[in-house]
């Protein structure tokens, strides 16, 4: 498989978020992985403590700029995750822009980081660069409730709402969206949380198809940090080897990330020992020990098919 | 396998030198990995161009203050690489030492890159700083023929000038020293190349003994960049699972080796077509393409070892 991906996230020196919670698992599955640091940080930001540097849209233009000029700016993928600056992100859609332009076929994976539980967690003046400017070019996208309701202007109290907006994000742009979690009430009970997919094709007639999936997913009593980053990062591979199934796509990524989460959230409470919380360390995601899972997930979450 | 591995070396967005060489064969092997990126590259400097940003000292030493405040600064390596600035790897070796005062029993793999082939690639003024303050905290080190040599003051021109500069390295620190490669003749002709290796063993009653070896190499008709690297990463991760057998740990890595060198070459001549010399691009290590020789690599190179093992008092 020759697959190139560009992924344009943060740098951790230790644990796994942004590009750390993204590479390794691409690479595993035999993508290979093109990386721009957009920051690096001693850890994430739910340390007591974090401290480093970021790199300014700039200094990013410049980077592309040295691919550009090796000619080596081919890409299959593009993918990004949590940004703080408008610039940047500005930066970001012309290089999308400017790759897509060379290469129609380019996928480009976005999530679209804005916030979640009813709040922004980055700058507000992000999310018009992300409604008018990046969504337009993306292919795929990860929101949770929050964003693809923020995105839509259009609330989620109900698996029809949640299917409206799902158009609605099409309508921007993106033929695949999956709303990675949200607060309807799940089939299975409450210790369950219900995300959506939803996935447009064009016939060669030129009619269009949509075909729409419902993953319960189990939920776990902690607070994760860089799980978006390898849901999107999965999503990605797992589309890629079913680029017309979402279903299965669904199932494998939702999968790992079950595999992944269970492994991490039993060592964390081995580390914390009996009654204690774990901390933000403890909870890194057992990203290296989870290789066999990353490379063939055993599907443990099944998606319906919903009209 | 609980290993936490801290590695201070370039980031290149595409290819594979520095970090991005040492990092997936490590993670892929079980170890943990925090990585400091002493800069950021679009790609390493043999290609036509390359642009990017590089690290400061005083940015290295904020980055490594944020591990510190969260009292996550518990390494069993540590592993360092190319460098061009005498200030950061001052800072580095700060580092270390702070490091290695909490945990006695850390390793530093230290590649002591300087030059190659009779000419230094890095400032002058970083030897001073190498052979003074580096390499006495070093305990693997992964020298080429012209590092060694420029190291210990000693030229080697046979096999026992190899060995006796590999004993000068020891009593300089490092109690495993790897010859990557050395002009020496083969015996099995000039397709090959020599490396040779020395690691002590401390006895319990005081005195060491060391097992010394060679290797004959298959010579590949090509510049590669960052294989050095991943020899680094490599050998940090074999002799973690060989400590005491040097021949197996450098069995292991010399053949992982040949078999990404391999699969680089075949794959870089089919891009660029009969008769034409790859390009650096062309020539990327293919190292995702190689997890399965990464896991578990066969054996393809046998190592010998040496008749002359030194028996000396500590």
């Amino acid at each position: 498989m020759e697959c190139r991906v560009l992924s344009i996230q943060s740098h951790v020196v230790r644990g796994y978020v942004g590009n750390k919670s993204a590479s390794f698992p691409l690479q595993v599955l035999g993508f290979e992985v093109d990386s721009i640091n957009s920051v690096q940080f001693s850890n994430h930001t739910g340390y007591s403590h974090w401290k480093g540097q970021v790199l300014t849209a700039d200094e990013l233009q410049v980077l592309y700029e040295g691919i550009k000029l090796n000619n080596v700016h081919q890409y299959d993928y593009v993918l990004t995750g949590y940004t703080r600056d408008t610039s940047f992100l500005e930066m970001v859609v012309d290089i999308v822009q400017e790759l897509k332009r060379a290469n129609p076929n380019l996928v480009y994976v976005c999530d679209p980081v804005l916030g979640d539980h009813g709040s922004m967690y980055v700058p507000q003046n992000l999310y018009p660069v992300y409604k008018n400017k990046v969504v337009p070019v993306a292919d795929i996208i990860t929101p949770n409730q929050f964003e693809a309701e923020l995105l839509t202007g259009k609330n989620i109290s109900s698996q029809k709402d949640a299917v409206e907006v799902m158009d609605l994000l099409h309508a921007m742009g993106p033929d695949t969206v999956v709303i990675t979690s949200s607060d309807l009430p799940p089939r299975l009970g409450d210790r369950f949380l219900v995300s959506l997919g939803s996935q447009r094709h064009v016939r060669p007639d030129g009619s269009r198809t949509t075909q729409r999936v419902r993953i319960e997913v189990p939920k776990v009593d902690a607070v994760f940090v860089g799980t978006g980053d390898l849901f999107a990062a999965m999503l990605l591979a797992w589309t890629h080897h079913y680029p017309n199934d979402l279903k299965t796509a669904c199932e494998k990524t939702f999968s790992v990330m079950h595999h992944v989460i269970q492994r991490t959230i039993s060592y964390a409470h081995e580390l914390a020992g009996p009654g204690r919380r774990p901390s933000p360390p403890q909870l890194e995601l057992r990203m290296i020990q989870s290789k066999a899972d990353i490379e063939d997930p055993a599907i443990v979450t099944e998606a319906t098919v919903i009209s | 396998m609980e290993c936490r591995v801290l590695s201070i070396q370039s980031h290149v967005v595409r290819g594979y030198v520095g970090n991005k060489s040492a990092t997936f064969p490590l993670q892929v092997l079980g170890f943990e990995v925090d990585s400091v990126n002493s800069v950021q590259f679009s790609n390493h400097t043999g290609y036509a161009h390359w642009k990017g940003q590089v690290l400061t000292a005083e940015e290295l030493n904020v980055l490594y203050e944020g591990i510190k405040l969260n009292e996550v600064n518990q390494y069993d390596y540590i592993l360092t690489g190319y460098s061009r600035d005498t200030s950061f790897l001052e800072a580095v070796v700060d580092i270390i030492q702070e490091i290695k005062k909490d945990n006695p029993s850390l390793v530093y793999v230290c590649d002591p890159v300087m030059g190659d082939h009779g000419a230094m690639y890095v400032p002058e003024n970083l030897l001073p700083v190498y052979k003074n303050k580096v390499v006495p905290l070093a305990d693997i080190l992964t020298p080429n023929q012209f590092e060694a040599e420029l190291l210990t003051g000693r030229k080697i021109n046979t096999e026992d000038d190899a060995v006796k500069v590999m004993d000068l390295l020891h009593e300089m620190g490092p109690d495993t020293v790897v010859l990557t490669s050395t002009d020496l003749l083969s015996k099995h002709g000039d397709q090959f190349l020599v490396a040779l290796g020395s690691q002590k063993i401390r006895k319990p009653d005081g005195t060491s003994t060391s097992q010394k070896i060679c290797l004959d190499i298959p010579k590949v008709d090509a510049v590669f960049v960052g294989t050095g690297d991943l020899f680094a990463a490599m050998l940090l991760a074999w002799t973690h699972h060989h400590p005491k057998d040097l021949k197996t740990a450098c069995e292991k890595t010399v053949s992982l080796m040949h078999h990404v060198i391999r699969r680089t070459i075949t794959y870089a001549s089919e891009m660029a077509g009969p008769g034409k010399k790859p390009s650096p691009a062309q020539l990327e290590l293919r190292m995702v393409q190689s997890k399965a020789d990464i896991e578990n690599p066969s054996i393809v190179v046998e190592a010998k070892v040496l008749e002359k093992s030194s028996d000396q008092k500590r």
